[in-house]
């Protein structure tokens, strides 16, 4: 076990740990902190695929900005209402058959497919070769992309109406 | 002329354009009856110059097809809109638009003051319009286009007064059972399309049958299809075990009843085994389960036939009962014989309903026989009428059902074998009997309704006339059919007529040994004696000796009533197909996952208003969980699929 | 990446809506009060949309470096989005002022969800599906809670929204599958590379997972549980638009993937997959459509049923099922606009009265509306000759082709059960009385737009043949 592989499963260990506490913990406020944590480590794991705009882009969207409006998000709705924000558990049993089924399975699915192996080299920066692919294969796309977040732009505005 | 043919269809649409459109506006009676009436009435003129146009052609050039436009046309599948012409289709044609005529005629008179005047006239047309698609049509699709707009008619019409009760439901409800039964027949007369598309690669009547004649395809082919197309024949036919809705039908009124549920609608079942007969002849085993499912009907409906009390529920069961002679006829491969009873059918049985009608309306709306009696001196012409058309459909000669009965008992006898024959004329009598004993309880005795408040009347003109005539051709009309044995070799005039449509069918059927002339009279003065011993007795019991059939009732309680209850074939179809369906789809599936859960949410969300914030993310969440792990479900099935398949 | 006037030209369809959504946003801004106008501007708009599809349906032209195709079928498809949607415009126009939603954004998300459309019906490329399907359903999403004062409203576009995204990371996770499986997302590639793809489980169990995702948008069995909430829920000129052009736009998302498979042999591997949905579908959606006491729930179960028979032509997945679905997507469009456009006509301003019991005696208070309804269900039931017998016949019919006659059993028994539940409103419309007071004063945009729908029910009827041949000339 080298380096890489301790590093890798420190990031896979705070992943999946704090994505269990999300489930489960009852107070909203410490599963949004636990999010977090997840999307931390889930930023880590594309730095360690060598895909390094993509990780850093989840650190600066996810963690610092969605995060924060679910954060704030949860503590404004709290004083309005005057309500303890709490989720409950609900459909238990139904709900751990089928994600037990589903996970199984994908585990099956996982360790029975022949992946392709690659070398191990030390990754260039992706940043470069990103924008000229944005810029010109997936130029539509792109410009779609634009025009999806106007979209919801509009659509937030029009229930933020008062 | 024969080019004119697509006018015969276009005129009831015509006529029901106008009335459907602007009846409301017209608001005369008159104008209303003459437009609807005129229509068919032209219709039948132009089918009449057909007719006497093919009658001078030579036998074998008597077929033609006119096509209007190209109607589906993709490189795998070519439909027009055609029209056939030949003997078998403008014989239905004018008894179709002929007796149509008539009975619209009646209607001016019987719907006289009716809100829905312009409505029904506007029905009659539409349902004319699908029946001349139906009958004329000269490809499958066509013929299911008809076929979906007389039910569609039909249903519009038993349900035309759907306010008024019937029986312990509405007139709406007797619709949509019709309706509904009727879509069950559709379903067997669709999927029988299928096959044939699959097999023959046309849906055209004229490529079909000429593949058929070629040979080559397997007898269970031919099997599946003539079993399919006879579902939908049994549905809309009235056959067991599809024929429950036609005895509710009687909810519409009488013109109606006479019209589609007794000349012509019902007999589309009958037509279209005759049209397909190539396909019949090549199927053996379900010719006879055609016949012993005619036989069975007529018998089983004549038998319920003898106690009913409501004049046209006797008259219903013995159109179930007729129709199941019809399809004896094909089921034995008489379709001549099943043709011909067609047409005599139409005559009489018109006759009696728009009788019982005449009647009816003279009574007051009483529709119980045990309340009439004595009526002949207060309305004559019915009673003469009605009278006519008794002793036709016993089959008393030399009235019409006599010859085209007596035809489908000889060759069920020749044919299948003595055992059809003598159910048949079992049958026969029972029929015999249930219509005298119907004719002496209205007609003759002592009247037994309430003379103070019920002055019964002879019906106007504009309704005995149509009796009159109708009465004529039910003596009359059974001349052009006289067996073989007395008019001599080709003299039976409708044989000669039908015969190049039935020929490739007869020719395929395998001949059965020669029977003697002594054999065929004395089957058939057998048949006549037990008719006319079935009259006689009917009489003897309801007018002189009423305690015996009282006795008789409560000496066997359980058959009277399990007669009168008709089976309780209605029930046990409610209990075993129609209740189970119904408390799966509220009981399980809809109490399960929808009330209980969507619904349950639904209803909350309403009282929620107010603790709006606290709860309804705990009833969101909670509910598109479930229905998350639903899905989740779905996925894992699939998956689970997948790794199996691979 | 060159661009040539015949691209333009075959794009232009796409591009005048593109522009429409930027000047409706402009004149949103710019002009005062300015919703009496959009909605017709909106009309006029995609109209236009349609005529240029129409005309330009020999204009095959692949664009966007390979990520775009116009022409041929992709054009029928944006035909029918762009119409259907001028449809729902036209309905629209009253029935917003009324349900108190009369806004400008109203019209931008239509018109933003049919360039969504578009693109998921043009798409070459699995990433273009992805975003068209966001745009489209991001716009149904916000068009569902349009209503925010209306509880319903936003329970159903919660629930929606919730349920959807769910579904949309299953088919994303199914595209980094496909991905990881083929090294690229083009459609192409994947034609090219199918004789060693299609025993590849990574392949194929990304392609499921696709299927299963776009299974939610066309409201199958067993992913189908937010239709009957969310159609009931949402503003009924919305569920018009949802449960028509957005069915369809799902449906040109599966035989696009479809498209490599059967190119390569048959019976497909997920042919039993489908036929299952199908049957689900049918019998499921038929059966408990049985029980509504709504009529807008009752329609989205018949919904759920019309994906059934559909999906028949897809599990028998022959030219003839292809072609067959697309009418039966056309056909089923219009009956729908008309039967939510009648409904929405008869809504009261509170948003009731969409109960079977609120349609009692209608024959004789409304009989225009009443006869409309009554054709419109009689089509959804599939009695000749309307157009919704011709979809279930040609669909049907290439079952029977591909040797799956008992799917075509099957869906002959569902529709025979269903007509209970289309005939049941006629029988409370015309065998029924109330005492109470319907007042309807049907806007002309509304009857507009319903005649169209309805005309072009009996056109479809009366001439299948050809609109099959168009249809069948684009392959």
């Amino acid at each position: 076990m080298n380096l890489y592989d301790i590093i890798f499963y420190l990031f896979a260990i705070i992943t999946i740990v704090s994505a269990t506490f999300v489930v489960f913990t009852k107070n909203i406020v410490y599963a949004a902190y636990n999010l977090l944590l997840t999307l931390f480590g889930i930023a880590g794991l594309y730095v360690l695929l060598g895909a390094d705009f993509i990780g850093i882009v989840q650190l600066i969207i996810y963690v610092g900005g969605i995060l924060i409006l679910i954060l704030f998000g949860v503590m404004l709705t709290n004083k309005i209402t005057d309500v303890p924000i709490k989720s409950g558990v609900l459909q238990v049993i139904p709900a751990s058959i089928g994600v037990g089924m589903l996970a199984g399975i994908l585990i099956l699915i996982v360790t029975n497919i022949s992946w392709r192996n690659m070398e191990l080299t030390v990754p260039e920066s992706t940043i470069g070769s990103l924008g000229m692919l944005l810029m010109n294969e997936y130029i539509l796309i792109f410009e779609l992309l634009g025009m999806l977040l106007l979209i919801a732009l509009i659509g937030a505005a029009n229930i933020a109406r008062k | 002329m024969i080019d004119l043919i697509y006018l015969t269809v276009l005129l009831p649409l015509i006529g029901f354009a106008i009335n459907g459109l602007l009846g409301p506006k017209i608001k005369n009676e008159k104008v209303i009856g003459v437009i609807g009436s005129g229509a068919v009435g032209i219709s039948f003129l132009i089918s009449l110059g057909i007719f006497f146009e093919l009658l001078g052609k030579p036998a074998a050039e008597r077929h033609f097809i006119v096509n209007l436009f190209q109607w589906i046309k993709v490189d795998y599948l070519n439909i027009p809109i055609g029209y056939q012409v030949d003997p078998l289709s403008i014989l239905m044609a004018l008894v179709v638009t002929g007796v149509g005529f008539v009975i619209h005629v009646y209607s001016i008179g019987y719907m006289h003051g009716d809100k829905g005047f312009w409505r029904f006239f506007a029905y009659l047309n539409l349902f004319i319009f699908a029946m001349m698609n139906l009958i004329l049509a000269d490809n499958f699709v066509l013929l299911f286009l008809g076929w979906e707009g007389v039910g569609l008619c039909s249903y519009l019409l038993i349900g035309f007064w759907y306010d008024r009760k019937f029986e312990n439901s509405t007139t709406a409800d007797a619709a949509k059972k019709a309706f509904v039964v009727n879509r069950i027949g559709d379903f067997g007369f669709l999927i029988g399309m299928f096959i044939i598309y699959l097999t023959f690669n046309s849906l055209r009547f004229e490529e079909v049958f000429a593949q058929v004649k070629l040979g080559g395809i397997p007898e269970s082919t031919f099997n599946m299809i003539a079993l399919f197309l006879f579902i939908g024949a049994t549905g809309k036919s009235a056959q067991i075990p599809l024929y429950v809705w036609l005895p509710d039908a009687m909810a519409g009124p009488t013109p109606v009843s006479a019209l589609i549920h007794a000349a012509t609608m019902v007999t589309a079942g009958v037509y279209m085994v005759a049209r397909t007969s190539v396909i019949y002849a090549s199927a053996p085993t379900i010719m006879m389960v055609v016949a012993v499912v005619g036989l069975l009907t007529a018998i089983f409906a004549a038998s319920i036939g003898l106690v009913q009390n409501d004049i046209k529920k006797v008259l219903a069961y013995s159109t179930v009962s007729q129709l199941g002679y019809m399809f004896l006829a094909m089921g034995v491969g008489a379709f001549t014989a099943g043709i011909f009873h067609v047409m005599t059918h139409a005559f009489f049985k018109a006759l009696l309903f728009l009788a019982a009608g005449s009647v009816i309306h003279g009574m007051h709306e009483e529709q119980n026989i045990q309340k009439y009696g004595g009526l002949k001196k207060y309305m004559p012409v019915t009673y003469l009428t009605f009278l006519t058309g008794a002793i036709a459909i016993s089959g008393i000669p030399p009235f019409s059902g006599f010859f085209s009965k007596d035809e489908i008992l000889w060759y069920s006898y020749a044919n299948a074998g003595f055992a059809f024959w003598l159910v048949g004329a079992i049958t026969a009598m029972l029929t015999a009997f249930y219509m005298f004993r119907l004719y002496s309880l209205t007609f003759e005795g002592e009247g037994r309704f309430d003379h103070h408040h019920v002055h019964p009347h002879e019906s106007p003109k504009v309704m005995t006339v149509p009796l009159i005539v109708l009465a004529i051709l039910s003596v009359i009309g059974g001349f052009i059919g006289i067996p073989e044995i007395f008019s001599g070799s080709g003299g039976n005039q409708i044989k000669n007529w039908l015969d190049p449509v039935f020929k490739p069918a007869n020719s395929l059927l395998a001949k059965h040994g020669a029977h003697s002339h002594f054999e065929e009279i004395l089957l058939m003065a057998v048949s006549v004696a037990a008719a006319a011993g079935a009259i006689y007795f009917a009489r003897f019991v309801y007018l002189k000796r009423k305690d015996i059939a009282e006795s008789a009732s409560l000496k066997f309680p359980g058959l009277y009533r399990l007669l009168f209850n008709k089976y309780l074939i209605d029930e046990a179809y409610d209990k075993a197909i129609i209740s189970p369906i119904v408390k799966v789809s509220d009981g399980f599936l809809w109490k399960f996952t929808d009330v209980k859960i969507i619904d349950g949410l639904v209803n909350k969300t309403a009282s929620l208003i107010e603790s709006f914030a606290s709860q309804i993310r705990k009833m969101q969440t909670g509910v598109a969980q479930f229905y998350a792990v639903i899905m989740v479900l779905g996925i894992v099935i699939a998956f689970f699929w997948i790794m199996a398949s691979l | 990446m060159t661009f040539t006037v015949h691209d333009l030209i075959s794009l232009s369809p796409v591009l005048l809506i593109g522009v429409g959504i930027l000047a409706t946003l402009i004149i949103e801004m710019l002009v005062k009060e300015s919703e009496k106008i959009l909605g017709w501007f909106t009309f006029v708009l995609l109209l236009s949309v349609a005529y240029l599809s129409l005309i330009l349906l020999d204009h095959t032209a692949l664009v966007f470096e390979d990520k775009f195709l116009t022409g041929g079928r992709v054009n029928i498809f944006f035909f029918l989005f762009s119409f259907g949607a001028a449809v729902v415009s036209l309905l629209s126009m009253e029935y917003i002022k009324k349900a108190g939603i009369h806004f400008g954004e109203y019209y931008i998300m239509l018109l933003s969800s049919v360039l969504g459309m578009m693109l998921i019906s043009g798409a070459t490329d699995f990433i273009m599906i992805f975003i068209g399907l966001e745009q489209m359903s991001v716009c149904f999403y916000v068009l569902a809670g349009f209503n925010r004062r209306n509880e319903r409203s936003l329970e159903a576009a919660l629930k929606y929204f919730l349920l959807g995204s769910f579904a949309t990371g299953f088919l994303v996770f199914g595209l980094g599958l496909i991905y990881g499986a083929v090294g690229s997302l083009s459609i192409t590639e994947i034609v090219i590379g199918y004789e060693t793809l299609k025993t590849s489980p990574l392949f194929l169990t990304g392609t499921l997972l696709f299927i299963i995702g776009f299974s939610f948008k066309i409201a199958a069995v067993p992913f189908h549980m937010w239709v009957p909430d969310v159609y009931q829920g949402a503003p009924t000129s919305v569920t018009a638009l949802m449960s028509t052009t957005g069915k369809a736009a799902a449906f040109s998302a599966l035989i696009i993937i479809f498209s490599p498979i059967i190119q390569a042999a048959y019976p497909s591997f997920f042919t039993p997959v489908i036929s299952v949905l199908a049957v689900l579908s049918m019998l499921y959606g038929s059966i408990v459509a049985i029980s509504q006491n709504d009529l807008k729930r009752m329609l989205a179960y018949s919904s759920i049923a019309h994906a059934g028979y559909m999906l028949i032509g897809l599990a028998a997945w022959n030219e003839k099922g292809v072609s067959g679905v697309i009418f039966y997507l056309v056909a089923y469009t219009f009956m729908n606009l008309a039967a939510f456009g009648l409904i929405s006509l008869i809504e009261k301003r509170d948003l009731r009265g969409t109960e079977f019991s609120d349609y009692k005696g209608l024959g004789f208070k409304q009989p225009v509306l009443a006869g409309l309804m009554a054709l419109t269900m009689f089509a959804l039931s599939g009695i000749p000759p309307f157009a919704g017998f011709f979809g279930k016949y040609y669909v049907f019919l290439s079952a029977i082709e591909a040797g799956m006659t008992w799917l075509a059993i099957v869906g002959v028994i569902s529709s025979v059960i269903s007509v209970y539940f289309y005939l049941r409103l006629i029988v409370v419309m015309y065998f029924d009385n109330s005492d109470e007071i319907v007042m309807v004063t049907p806007s002309t945009s509304a009857m507009l737009g319903i005649m169209i729908s309805v005309l072009l029910i009996i056109i479809m009827g009366v001439a299948p043949g050809s609109i099959i041949n168009l249809i069948n000339s684009t392959f």
